[in-house]
């Protein structure tokens, strides 16, 4: 599906990863491989380190420590939020909603939106959606849009096929009216008959938790996981982004009348360097022009490793450029979301640990 | 294009193979194997794979036989 916005815009972005770095070759004990296999996956899919959540830390807590962090820089007015919409799947509570943690522990205002979406690797533009279409109403003008994440906590450690990427963190983009004229182009597509594909079992209200949903069970690439934990059919979903995220991009762009070599970065989300490279040849496209470094150094935190990838690698060209984004986003739904954004310079772009 | 036998050798590591090879008789054989090799057949031969396709070619004349059928 064909999308369109007029007249928004991004002002900053915020990431907030936490401090705790795992390493890669720590866990490589814990897999039922031989060693020499698992240091090949290493270097082919880019796995090293990764930001993990301590235990007890929570998708409010993240979230609460970046927006504090704006309110004590100057960056951001408590009372000029309109509007929080967070993409999580990992929530404090099945009930309430983390948004309305969030509003009640940083004391907002009751004349705001307050929306969770359940939404993961596609989480980001499907997330700046959402905030366009709440600025079309004339009484909201700013939309804080939160994305995070703390599913490290729900890999198990004898799963060399999801936990060796896994990694933790939130982010904060301030999303904004703008009277300059401009259009924002996107695209949303969804297939929940793939819905098995990044799947976590048990714990919802079909499946509760209990002592048989945590028994560990082999699977037939030797894998030991419980119906507790996240599961990746990992052919399945390379499949699924090889085939659709191309046809996607060149949609969105064929829609926007732009031509790919207008286009300055193409901020993908980042499940592996594997993938992504993969997907940047098959495109055509060239790897500076489509950073694969995120899985490596912090993790594939679902919907916020694309501002990770903007804060970590480009904020000085953020900070001090207008550019033409590519941001795509891809997976558990199955789910495949993109869009095309003229950035002004940003208000902010960084990122910081969450101590 | 490459030579499938070649690119199909150094994806399992090994200098050379038979067609008649199983495919899960390579030391190399696992998981990041299969996906290379979905990769290689997207790539190269505009076929997808699914990591059942390859269980079910069982041999190296069975992948090949793949790509044949895709033509």
């Amino acid at each position: 599906m064909n999308l369109k916005y007029k007249n928004k815009k991004i002002t900053g972005i915020l990431t907030v990863l936490p401090e705790k770095e795992v390493k890669f070759d720590d866990e490589i004990d814990n897999y039922d491989f031989r060693r020499s296999q698992s240091m090949k996956l290493k270097l082919i899919m880019g796995y090293d380190k990764r930001r993990v959540v301590e235990p007890g830390i929570t998708v409010s807590d993240l979230c609460i420590y970046g927006l504090n962090h704006l309110f004590d820089n100057q960056l951001l007015k408590k009372e000029d939020i309109d509007a929080i919409v967070l993409v999580t799947q990992s929530p404090d509570y099945i009930m309430p909603g983390t948004s309305y943690i969030i509003q009640g522990k940083l004391n907002l205002k009751e004349d705001l939106v307050c929306l969770d979406i359940n939404s993961g690797c596609s989480g980001y533009p499907i997330g700046l959606s959402q905030a366009f279409m709440l600025l079309d109403q004339d009484e909201i003008n700013k939309v804080v849009l939160l994305n995070a994440d703390i599913l490290s906590t729900k890999v198990s450690i004898n799963d060399r096929g999801s936990r060796p990427l896994t990694g933790d963190g939130a982010s904060i983009t301030i999303v904004e009216k703008d009277n300059a004229n401009n259009t924002i182009y996107g695209t949303v597509n969804s297939d929940g008959q793939g819905a098995e594909c990044l799947i976590i079992p048990a714990g919802g209200f079909k499946t509760p938790s209990s002592s048989e949903t945590a028994v560990l069970e082999k699977d037939i690439n030797g894998n030991f996981r419980a119906l507790d934990h996240l599961y990746m059919k990992g052919d399945d979903v390379f499949n699924f982004v090889q085939t659709k995220v191309p046809l996607m991009i060149e949609k969105l762009l064929g829609n926007a009348e732009c031509n790919k070599n207008e286009v300055d970065y193409f901020m993908f989300h980042q499940p592996n360097k594997f993938i992504l490279k993969k997907l940047a040849d098959k495109m055509d496209i060239s790897y500076e022009k489509m950073p694969n470094n995120i899985v490596e150094k912090f993790g594939n935190s679902g919907s916020v490793s694309i501002p990770v990838a903007i804060t970590f690698n480009l904020s000085e060209e953020f900070l001090n450029q207008t550019l033409n984004i590519c941001i795509a986003g891809f997976g558990t739904g199955l789910s495949w979301s993109s869009m095309l954004i003229k950035f002004d310079k940003l208000d902010f772009c960084k990122l910081i640990d969450f101590k | 294009m490459k030579n499938f036998e070649s690119e199909i050798a150094e994806i399992l590591e090994v200098e050379t193979i038979n067609l008649s090879d199983e495919l899960e008789s390579f030391e190399a054989w696992d998981s990041l194997t299969v996906l290379s090799i979905i990769a290689f057949f997207d790539s190269e031969y505009k076929v997808t794979l699914s990591s059942e396709d390859i269980n079910n070619a069982e041999t190296i004349q069975g992948l090949k036989d793949i790509i044949k059928e895709n033509k």
